[in-house]
């Protein structure tokens, strides 16, 4: 990029902060004097409810849609989602990508039939079809920068580095959109991702998972029944929280509950009663 | 036997005939009478009649009801016929079939409550968000109440859609002889599934792309909804199924237009000039056009029985031999729209318009004809 | 446990359900359908109608004969159809928004004709569909999008309404509280009459995010503290958040009024 014009492509999920990161990027644009147009096009509101923001600028933009193959950067808040959007990069293009994993509705519904089907995190196959990959723990950098939230400020200092706007511009947008009780922490957030070299991000953080385990959906542990492909795993957690007697756990890679002590399970059923999302059984075992 | 029959209890009767056996409504001036008789006719006649707290109430009661397997309907009037616009696009979404009269009366707003008007008959046509084909129909006496209420029962079972039937307040209070046996009652005819209940799909239409539907509570088990759906009533945003749904709902229409338009005409064959008019303002028309050829002159009247779908390719043939066509309604030029449309400068089109509550008369069509002809001249 | 043939009465195409993670809805759901396991309800003869909302979108996921209608509407829906097929149960669901603001008149009207349906009420206090507005349940003080200096309207008592309006039967029940949940509901749906169910459910997307309540687990032991009796399984052993300085009033579970329709 830095040439006079761009398209950069802002993709998460519900309540990450894609429009934010958007409007910031657009308000630097516009204080160094570029035409600019940003939309954004928003999933359903339920947590997963995609949200897509396009912003482009340039001495005179007319229509506000980016097409497939034209974005000069993707900033993606969330990992599936970047793979979502990949078909809009342009060859050259920049993905600036966190490598975190909000599970929007269609990975759940990818896993249907019992494989996980989540894309693996694995930014090094990545390279071969998309050369200039800029990924990092943007939660990670955010929180050593003060407030994890801040997440979608540190992809922007990433960002900064490929589009043409000031580092003043930047700042006084950051100013002029974030409340003023989080400036400080999304400034540091920013710096942090400005100074940060993808490659010092990347090993730690890129991980390649197995998935195509392909097995059924019902795994028994003890007595309990889960079904991984309904579980809404970390982020719902509520039967790990409930269980009276501590036996539920998450499996990191299957994005589902496992049983991790099993031997302390009463089949009180609680967590069979408050799971949500139909995912968890409890049979009581047969007295031998 | 012959009786003299007012145009809302016509209308009731004809509901009943046909088979109507629930009707929810909320009162309201012109169209009270149809409540207060279904309220002591239905329920002798194994019905249920519904008072209920407003128009969206009446008419998703009429939509539950219908659902369970009994023809239903709802009349009303412009302020509730307002109310109703979102039950009537979910009816057309959902493809349940119903059917609401409008009594119209002056509008907007709370307008002309006693007052006869046509100004309802855009709205019927595009009243609702969304796209999605129209079922309205104009009678213009009280027989025709009678023979249209059926028909629209008759239509709307046949293709699961909400068929409205709209005249204005003089005809819904007009009493006329009419001999009701002697009339024309269609058969409303619900096409209900014969595949199994495990194979049943509430979309999957028909080769007149109309799909069978199942009462609920009888062992069929499916979901209805206001989402856009697919073939077996699940919530869809997949392009390619929204796209289908809509072709289909609009092609389910169009196969059977020849079923659903109809028109009458006076003169048609050798008129110069033609009026347009529908309801009761056709009867003003049709007075000024037999009184004009009873004096020789070449004036003919075109009287769409059903506004949506408009007659349209009958009403270009007779613009192919007029030189013009004067529309005559109770609006500010609401069909005259249509009409200009579909004419296309085949004929020249005037208008004779009326909205101050009172009925066009013969004289006000007649008046129009004379100016148009001497424009010409 | 007490049998798991409820999950027969799902979709199970449909899932996963489009709730997000830790939502209350779908503990409503799972206590709905060990209800009507438990009252062994013909389920060619059962009819779950609901409106438009997070709440409303439940019914998508029943194997049954399910009717999802427009925001607000779907009690006026189901009288229709109950009044048509009086052989039919018929069961409505509801949100705060559905249920008392766009649809509040309805459900005046359905409680006063005690016709008889059963009507659940998921109050999780804010619109969670469209994005966490301010619902006429919000408690003064809370944050949504459209409050967002904190509501200042006084809140709907949804159960008092009710009662007021004519309800036969009147109960309030919570998320937190699953198996009492289940146990309100069977009885709201075996009582001849207008049956209405107000339940305490949760929305961490919105209502828990924008007012620093925690998601699921945090909400569901909010909740608790909130209620006065308490499920003592639950109770027991989990440590709870410290007590909000002033929390929203105490809530009543149980049946709160019940007379012969
Ligand atoms: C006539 C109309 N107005 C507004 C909306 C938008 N809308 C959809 S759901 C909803 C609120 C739902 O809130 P609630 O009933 O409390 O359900 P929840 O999502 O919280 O479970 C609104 C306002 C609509 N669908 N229709
Ligand atoms: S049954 Fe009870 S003890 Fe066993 S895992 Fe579930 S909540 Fe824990
Ligand atoms: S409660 Fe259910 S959805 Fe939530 S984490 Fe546990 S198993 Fe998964
Ligand atoms: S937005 Fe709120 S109410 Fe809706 S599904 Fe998400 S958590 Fe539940
Ligand atoms: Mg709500």
């Amino acid at each position: 990029m830095g040439a006079r014009s761009g398209s950069v492509l802002v993709v998460g999920v519900g309540g990450q902060g894609v429009v934010l990161s958007s409007a910031v990027a657009a308000d630097a644009a516009r204080r160094c004097g570029f035409d600019v147009k940003q939309s954004e096009v928003h999933g359903m509101s339920q947590r997963g409810g995609v949200v897509t923001s396009h912003l482009r600028y340039g001495d005179a933009v007319r229509s506000p849609l980016i097409a497939a193959g034209e974005a000069d950067a993707i900033v993606a808040l969330e990992w599936s989602e970047a793979l979502r959007a990949l078909p809009a990069l342009r060859p050259g293009g920049t993905l600036i990508v966190s490598v975190e994993r909000i599970l929007p509705p269609s990975a759940f519904l990818d896993r249907l039939h019992g494989a996980v089907r989540y894309p693996p995190i694995a930014v090094g196959l990545l390279r071969g079809t998309v050369p200039d990959v800029r990924a990092c723990d943007a939660t990670a950098v955010a929180a050593r920068a003060g407030d994890r939230r801040a997440m979608n400020t540190v992809l922007l200092g990433v960002l900064s580095r490929v589009t043409p706007f000031s580092e003043p511009a930047w700042d006084d947008a950051i100013a002029a959109n974030v409340p003023p009780k989080a400036l400080a922490a999304n400034r540091a957030a920013f710096a942090a991702g400005r100074d940060l070299q993808p490659d010092d991000a990347r090993p730690a953080l890129a991980r390649v998972e197995p998935s195509d385990e392909g097995g059924p959906a019902r795994r028994s542990a003890a007595s309990l029944e889960i079904v991984d492909a309904w579980c809404k795993g970390e982020t719902c957690a509520i039967c790990v929280r409930s269980c009276p007697e501590y036996c539920l756990g998450f499996d990191p890679d299957a994005i589902a509950v496992r049983v991790t002590r099993a031997d302390a399970c009463t089949a009180c059923g609680l967590c069979e009663l408050l799971c949500p999302d139909f995912a968890i059984v409890v049979h009581p075992a047969v007295p031998a | 036997m012959t009786e003299l029959l007012q145009g809302n209890r016509a209308c009731v009767q004809a509901a009943i005939a046909s088979g109507c056996r629930f009707f929810a409504g909320y009162p309201i001036t012109p169209s009270s009478e149809i409540a207060e008789s279904m309220a002591r006719l239905l329920p002798e006649a194994g019905g249920v009649f519904m008072q209920m707290e407003d128009e969206m109430a009446s008419l998703g009661a009429v939509l539950g009801a219908s659902l369970a397997g009994s023809p239903a309907m709802t009349a009303t009037s412009g302020p509730g016929f307002s109310l109703m616009q979102e039950h009537i696009g979910y009816a057309a979404l959902a493809e349940i079939p119903c059917v609401v009269v409008d009594v119209m009366r002056g509008g907007p707003s709370t307008g002309l409550p006693t007052r006869p008007s046509q100004g309802d008959v855009m709205q019927a046509r595009w009243g609702t968000h969304g796209d999605h084909p129209v079922v309205a129909l104009a009678p213009a006496s009280v027989s025709e109440i009678y023979e249209l209420t059926s028909l629209a029962f008759a239509l709307s079972e046949r293709l699961r859609l909400p068929a409205l039937v709209l005249y204005d307040e003089v005809v819904g209070h007009l009493r006329e002889p009419v001999d009701p046996g002697s009339l024309r009652l269609s058969r409303a005819e619900r096409r209900r599934p014969t595949v199994e209940p495990a194979a049943y799909r509430p979309y999957a239409p028909d080769a007149d792309l109309v799909p069978p539907l199942a009462d609920f509570g009888t062992g069929y088990r499916f979901h209805v909804t206001g989402l856009t759906h697919d073939e077996a009533g699940r919530p869809t945003e997949e392009p390619a199924v929204v796209g289908a749904l809509h072709r289909r709902l609009q092609e389910k229409v169009a196969r059977a237009r020849d079923d659903v338009v109809s028109f009458a005409g006076i003169g048609l064959e050798d008129a110069e000039v033609v009026v347009v008019a529908y309801g009761i303002a056709a009867r003003a028309a049709e007075r000024a056009v037999t009184d004009a050829r009873s004096r020789g002159e070449r004036l003919g009247l075109f009287r769409p029985r059903t506004l949506w779908p408009f007659p349209d390719v009958e009403l270009r043939a007779v613009a192919e031999r007029a030189h013009t066509i004067v529309v005559a309604e109770m609006n500010l030029g609401q069909m005259l729209l249509e009409v200009e449309r579909v004419v296309a400068g085949r004929a020249r089109v005037e208008a004779c318009l009326r909205a101050d509550g009172t009925p066009l008369t013969p004289e006000d069509v007649a008046h129009a004809v004379a100016s148009a002809a001497g424009a010409l001249a | 446990m007490s049998g798991i043939e409820y999950r027969d009465r799902l979709r199970r195409q449909m899932l996963p359900h489009i709730l997000c993670p830790g939502c209350g809805h779908g503990i409503v759901l799972k206590a709905l359908l060990r209800a009507a396991r438990s009252l062994e309800l013909d389920w060619d003869r059962t009819v779950f109608v609901a409106g438009i909302g997070c709440s409303s979108r439940l019914v998508g996921y029943i194997d049954g004969c399910t009717l999802h209608t427009t925001h607000g509407r779907a009690l006026t829906f189901a009288t229709g159809m109950k009044l048509a097929r009086p052989e039919l149960t018929v069961i409505v669901i509801t949100g705060d928004g559905d249920g008392l603001a766009i649809g509040g008149n309805h459900l005046i009207h359905a409680a006063r004709r005690d016709v008889d349906l059963t009507c659940l009420l998921l109050n999780n206090e804010t619109y969670g569909m469209t994005g966490g507005q301010a619902a006429p349940t919000a408690e003064p003080g809370a944050i949504s999008t459209t409050t967002p200096r904190g509501a200042r309207e006084r809140s709907f008592d949804a159960c008092a309404l009710a009662v007021a309006a004519g309800a036969s039967f009147v109960a309030r029940g919570a998320t937190s509280l699953p198996l009492e949940l289940d146990a309100l509901i069977a009885r709201g749906i075996a009582h001849r009459g207008f049956s209405f169910l107000e339940i305490a459910s949760d929305c961490p997307e919105y209502f828990g995010r924008y007012n620093e309540l925690g998601r699921g687990p945090e909400m569901l032991q909010l909740q608790r503290r909130r209620l006065d009796g308490v499920d003592r399984t639950l109770a027991a052993k989990r440590s709870l958040r410290p007590r909000p300085a002033e929390g929203p009033p105490p809530l009543r579970t149980g049946v709160l009024h019940e007379r012969p329709a």
